[in-house]
């Protein structure tokens, strides 16, 4: 069990539970407290007095067992776990206050030696681990399909979930592919593929048969009203045409022969009196054959004819080798033809690049192939890889199918590829292998985890041209693109998937409240507290704004149905426009400010028929402070069968509930939390009464500091803004990378939060700062993980 | 051919309000095609989850024995009492904590089919174990032309954890491939429909030349994507490597799937010709409609013998789903834990019979299709139960379980069988296995088979 015993606890404290230490240059171990010596003499003596007594045994509390910690170096085997120990024992938290206690020189030295081993972790070695190789999720197919080929069907929507993990969608070790998604994604590239090229041959125009009393024969020649002609011997039957416009038409001439001797009949083509094109008419009667020459015509008359060359008469052969006659069925003028200008979708003309004069069909094809791929695949295709496409493409001409259809199927190939279907990092050798663990990722790599970090969909031509002329490594070049990329509508993404699931916004759609109890909530109402949460972000980040408006601000982004829910005055004209309808406006009073007290956020940590302070407080814990309680005792049975049951109102039944000490460890934590923001309905909306008694919205957070409402309770959490910014930096680098952090990101965050903290937390600096790290640019080689 | 009442088609869009007629009756086509009368009727089963416990002395008959009683969750199934074999006792241990603390839930689902101890993680090193459909869908599935269906209401999570530490992936997916793989649910009854009986671009839609063709070039983009494949996987670490892994194995599956309908002796003998049964357009908004139409699909699926082998979740694992169409507007988990409160717990019990008055609709559609000897139930195993006994105790013990139809005569059913009390749940896999003809003799934690289902 011990591994899954340290998993647990590292999970438990996903967001890396550290107030920021280790922010000032690692120092190595200082010799006389850290070590196994020190711990054998000073550390493990102080552990068995007052730690082990819970923490050890059979069934240790917390599930916590210090008691296998045998010497100093085995800290390295459990660095979470002792970075939550140094968390407990320095806040004074543990041991609980009904137990002996530590004198404050034992608790320091603890303290002392727990810290100097933890700062071990050498920040001074880049150590950027391994992304799992990701497969694109729902969203990113959508995007990627649809900027790829200017095709937006969605088929990504009829794709099953996507399983999440570290609170997102897109980490690789938990998108799997099940057969039943192999079985979507080819059914989604034929769907595609049919969409985004046209295959039917562009119009030839209107066909109009000539009538017999528009045809002049000259003698040997005969012409029935029909139009049919029979020529006899050589002579020549003519017509005018009136060509209504400029353009390609096709003279077509359906004929057969009645053949005799040894030549096959001959029928020529002539325009204005000059020959046209000759042709050997075998074709016997009853299987007359179209004929035909392309020409390009004026507007107004001209004049054609249908000329039969080689008559042949030799009354001593047989009856049927007698006499060699053309005859004609049918003369058809077609045009004029549809050319270029007819509509094709832009899928089409995207793909079907211009034709290189003089280039052969099957360099046309591979040019077509190798534009496609180098999108596709977000980085040049390989020779080999285009002979095989071309392959499947000429497959299907063979088999009687149009070039397009060719385009098509290798089109489909490529939609199904691990190389479109996967971010693919090839594993390379680090420049120094004997110093260094990692490498870094190759300039298309980097514009692939670029583009679906900020984006959700591959990276565009410019990002792509970049990375194939090896210059988007290049710091300015990079930091210029985030800008870029920041600016541009397709951040609107980054927003909807990181904030949608960092705040949790995208639950909101499963959140169904009591409709007698809050007849207000409809559909209109959801999707206005959802893009104010949204929108909230997205200036933030627009505007390059500081993180800690996140956890107050005095502005908002409303709707006027929003504004009428919030009681907040709203008009037209008010504020600063930043979509159609909504509306940044200042508050006019601190009842709200922040994501803290948004009606979204309040609604998505709400049960439907009433508020819950403890999935409030634990949201509070988890998704801004990074510092998530212990989770509740693995015996929750039992101790609900002691406590019988709870009577009173929520507040009083959570406090009953608290009088059990096991509880309180977590829920003095969450609680409290929770209940300065019980003025919030269950759907955010104010309230100063509960069930008729008045809301009691203070509370004590644990170490004594105390609130009286929600403002106050946002000041304590901006004092906390080192975990906040602490928190955040953690959840955008997990989903940055698409990947659980680990311990040895540690350094990277601890970085980064002192970099946020010295650039007054603006927002740009953290997604700069994700982007320049290690993490984000390298990789460790095979094996070095 | 029947024609199509409008009412049902409105129905069918999640606009009515009531379902008159059992709608398998308008199912004539299918049984005709799928009638080229088998010798032996094949042997269906089927896996059906509730999720957070249910209100356990509502639930088990005091009686045992064929002289049983029905308490009022199970009232919804009298009418199929002589099928139904109500089962006491069974524990699935690897939903406990075993050391991992708490995530109940999620462990509850992880372990009900498979009898695994899932790995706590968040997202690294997922590993579970197979499940008993996945393990029966391997042999039984060749003759059919969907090897099993994975069944569902809710999609997955969109965020946030699942369960103290447990990715989502443990709470929403019943069913396991293989330790790391889940198989994916269908929540969308017309993505159902085209899967069971070919959308447009169904590689087995249709016979003939032009399908021919599809499949040849069906069969070429996977020879293509699999070169792919093998090519990258040599420049791939260990974890990516276990990622293209997945990829392939789903292309084989896909090839194979296709290679047997080119094979007319090896050709599945269940149609793909849609059944007049009015294509659904999507998810219906209304729980119970969804929950009927989905009921529908794997009838005709059973039916038509498009599959043998399926699961169906009513819910994800921790469900907080309203109820307020049955006056429970509550969220069904936070009323779980209900701190034996007598009207919470009166509210758990609605919603357990509702759940059991819509798994009778089920029931229905199975026992009013003739089939050979009997109906269409008569040659089934359905399971029904949850992974979690008492939802404010969260215990993995004594859980609700009944297995439904009669097993082509290898049950002997309408009965309440109480069995000690720690019987590993995975006994009752075994059992089941045995009867479609795999001879397995361990699966997750089993340690034997349950005696006496037949006697």
């Amino acid at each position: 069990m011990s591994i899954t015993h340290a998993a647990a606890i590292a999970i438990a404290f996903a967001c890396l539970a550290a107030p920021a230490r280790g922010q000032e240059a690692p120092k190595p171990a200082a010799a006389p407290i850290s070590g196994n010596m020190a711990y054998k003499d000073r550390i493990r003596p102080l552990l068995d007095r007052y730690c082990l007594g819970c923490h050890s045994g059979e069934k240790p509390k917390a599930d916590l067992d210090l008691a296998k910690f045998n010497d100093g170096d085995s800290v390295f085997k459990g660095l979470e776990t002792w970075e939550l120990v140094l968390d407990y024992v320095e806040s004074g938290e543990m041991p609980p206050k009904d137990k002996p206690q530590p004198s404050a020189m034992e608790r320091e030295a603890i303290v002392a030696w727990i810290t100097a081993q933890l700062a071990q972790v050498d920040c001074t070695k880049s150590n950027p681990g391994r992304v799992t190789m990701r497969r694109l999720n729902k969203v990113e197919y959508n995007n990627t399909v649809r900027d790829l080929l200017a095709v937006d069907i969605r088929a990504g929507d009829d794709f099953p979930s996507d399983d999440v993990g570290y609170g997102f969608d897109n980490i690789g070790d938990v998108l799997t592919l099940p057969p039943i998604l192999m079985e979507k994604y080819l059914a989604a590239a034929q769907k595609i593929a049919e969409l985004a090229i046209v295959t039917d041959e562009p119009s030839a125009g209107p066909i109009a048969a000539v009538e017999g009393s528009k045809i002049k024969a000259e003698p040997g020649a005969t012409v029935a009203p029909d139009g049919s002609i029979v020529f006899a011997s050589n002579s020549t039957a003519k017509l005018e045409f009136q060509a209504p416009k400029a353009g390609d038409y096709i003279f077509r001439v359906r004929a057969f022969a009645q053949q005799a001797g040894t030549e096959t009949a001959r029928m020529g083509l002539v325009r204005d009196g000059k020959p046209l094109r000759a042709f050997r008419v075998d074709a016997v009667d009853g299987a007359t054959f179209p004929y035909e020459h392309k020409i390009r015509l004026p507007e107004g008359k001209v004049s054609l004819g249908v000329a039969f060359l080689n008559d042949y008469y030799n009354e001593k052969a047989p009856a049927e080798k007698r006499d060699r006659n053309l005859l004609v069925e049918k003369i058809e003028i077609q045009g004029p033809a549809e050319t270029e200008v007819r509509n094709l979708p832009r899928s089409h003309r995207q793909i079907m690049i211009p034709r290189k004069p003089g280039a052969t069909e099957s360099e046309y094809r591979r040019a077509i192939l190798e534009n496609l791929a180098y999108r596709a695949f977000r980085r040049t295709p390989t020779p080999d890889e285009l002979d095989r496409l071309a392959g499947l493409a000429t497959m299907v001409q063979k088999d009687g199918g149009r070039f397009e259809e060719g385009i098509q199927l290798a089109l489909q190939a490529i939609l199904v590829s691990p190389h479109f279907l996967f971010k693919v990092e090839v594993d390379r050798r680090p420049r120094n292998p004997a110093v260094d663990l990692a490498f870094p990722i190759s300039d298309f790599e980097l514009a692939t985890r670029l583009s679906y970090f900020l984006w959700s969909s591959m990276p565009d031509r410019e990002l792509l041209d970049l990375a194939r002329d090896k210059k988007l490594s290049d710091e300015k070049v990079l930091l210029a693109q985030v800008k870029r990329m920041i600016a541009d509508r397709k951040s609107n993404q980054f927003v909807e998937n990181f904030a949608g699931q960092w705040l949790q916004l995208r639950n909101l759609e499963n959140i169904q409240p009591d409709k007698k109890q809050f007849p207000e909530f409809d559909e209109s109402l959801r999707s206005a507290m959802q893009k104010e949460a949204e929108m909230f972000f997205s200036t933030i980040m627009k505007e390059d704004r500081s993180i800690l408006e996140f956890l107050d601000a005095n502005w908002t982004v409303v709707n006027a149905r929003l504004a009428r829910f919030y009681g907040i005055p709203f008009s037209r004209n008010g504020g600063t426009a930043i979509r159609e309808q909504y509306r940044k406006v200042d508050l006019p009073d601190d009842r709200r400010g922040g994501i803290l007290t948004m009606a979204s956020t309040l609604t998505v940590t709400s049960n439907p028929t009433r508020t819950s302070p403890v999935k409030r407080g634990k949201w509070v814990l988890e998704q801004l402070l990074g510092t998530p309680p212990p989770p509740p005792p693995p015996n929750v049975p039992e101790l609900e069968d002691q406590e019988g049951k709870l009577t009173g109102t929520l507040r009083q039944k959570m406090e009953q509930h608290r009088a059990n000490p096991n509880c309180a460890v977590c829920h003095s934590k969450l609680d409290p939390l929770g209940f300065g923001l019980e003025n919030f309905d269950a759907v955010g909306k104010w309230r100063d009464k509960d069930a008729g008694a008045p809301i009691d919205p203070s509370g004590e957070l644990p170490g004594g500091k105390r609130f009286a409402g929600p403002k106050e309770l946002r000041n304590i959490l901006l004092e906390r803004k080192d975990d906040f910014s602490r928190c955040l930096t953690e959840k955008m680098l997990t989903y940055a990378l698409g990947r659980g952090l680990e311990y040895k990101d540690k350094c990277v965050v601890d970085q980064i939060t002192a970099t946020l903290a010295r650039q007054d937390h603006k927002f740009q600096v953290l997604v700069t700062e994700i982007v320049k790290s290690d993490p984000f640019r390298k990789r460790n080689a095979k094996g070095r993980d | 051919m029947n024609s199509q009442p409008i009412s049902r088609r409105t129905v069918l869009r999640g606009l009515g309000t009531a379902v008159a007629l059992p709608w398998l009756e308008a199912m004539a086509p299918v049984a005709a095609v799928a009638g080229q009368a088998p010798s032996k009727s094949p042997l269906r089963m089927a896996f059906f989850y509730v999720p957070n416990g249910v209100h356990m002395p509502a639930w088990k008959p005091e009686k045992t024995g064929t002289g049983f009683d029905l308490p009022a969750i199970l009232q919804p199934l009298a009418k199929h009492k002589d099928n139904l074999l109500v089962i006491s006792g069974l524990a699935q241990d690897k939903g406990r904590a075993n050391g991992d603390g708490p995530g109940d839930h999620a462990r509850a689902l992880g372990s009900f089919l498979t009898g695994a101890q899932p790995f706590k993680t968040d997202g690294a090193n997922i590993r579970l174990g197979v499940s008993v459909d996945q393990v029966a869908a391997e042999h039984v599935g060749k003759h059919t032309r969907l090897p099993s269906l994975e069944l569902g209401i809710d999609r997955g999570p969109q965020s946030g954890n699942c369960d103290s530490g447990y990715s989502c992936v443990y709470s929403a997916n019943i069913s396991w491939r293989n330790e790391t793989m889940p198989m994916s649910k269908e929540i969308n009854p017309r993505l159902v429909f085209e899967r069971l009986f070919g959308g447009d671009s169904d590689e087995s839609s249709s016979t003939g030349s032009a399908a021919a063709r599809r499949r040849k070039y069906r069969l070429s983009v996977l020879d293509y994507v699999d070169e792919d494949a093998r090519r990258l996987a040599q420049r791939l670490g260990s974890a990516d490597k276990r990622k293209l892994d997945e990829y392939m194995t789903a292309v084989r599956d896909i090839e194979t799937r296709i290679t047997r309908l080119e094979t007319p002796t090896e050709r599945p003998r269940s149609s793909a010709a849609a059944p007049s049964y009015p294509r659904p357009t999507g998810i219906p908004t209304d729980y119970q409609q969804h929950v009927r139409l989905m009921a529908d699909l794997l009838a005709l699926a059973f039916q038509g013998d498009v599959t043998r082998v399926a699961t169906f979740m009513f819910a994800n694992e921790g469900s907080n789903r309203s109820y307020s169409f049955i006056d429970v507007p509550e969220g069904h988990h936070d009323l779980s834990h209900h701190g034996n409160d007598d009207a919470k717990q009166a509210k758990i019990q609605k919603i357990n019979t509702f759940h059991t008055q819509l798994f009778g609709y089920f029931l229905d559609r199975l026992a009013s299709v003739k089939e050979g000897d009997g109906t269409i139930l008569d040659h089934s195993m359905i399971v029904y139960g949850s992974g979690i006994g008492d939802g404010n105790r969260h215990n993995h013990d004594d859980l609700p379980v009944l297995l439904v139809g009669k097993g082509n005569g290898t049950i002997r059913s309408g009965r309440h069988i109480e069995y000690d009390q720690e019987t590993p749940m995975n006994n009752l896999y075994l059992s089941m296995l045995e009867r479609v003809g795999i001879a397995r003799e361990k699966l997750g934690d089993s340690n034997g088979r349950l005696s006496n289902l037949d006697s």
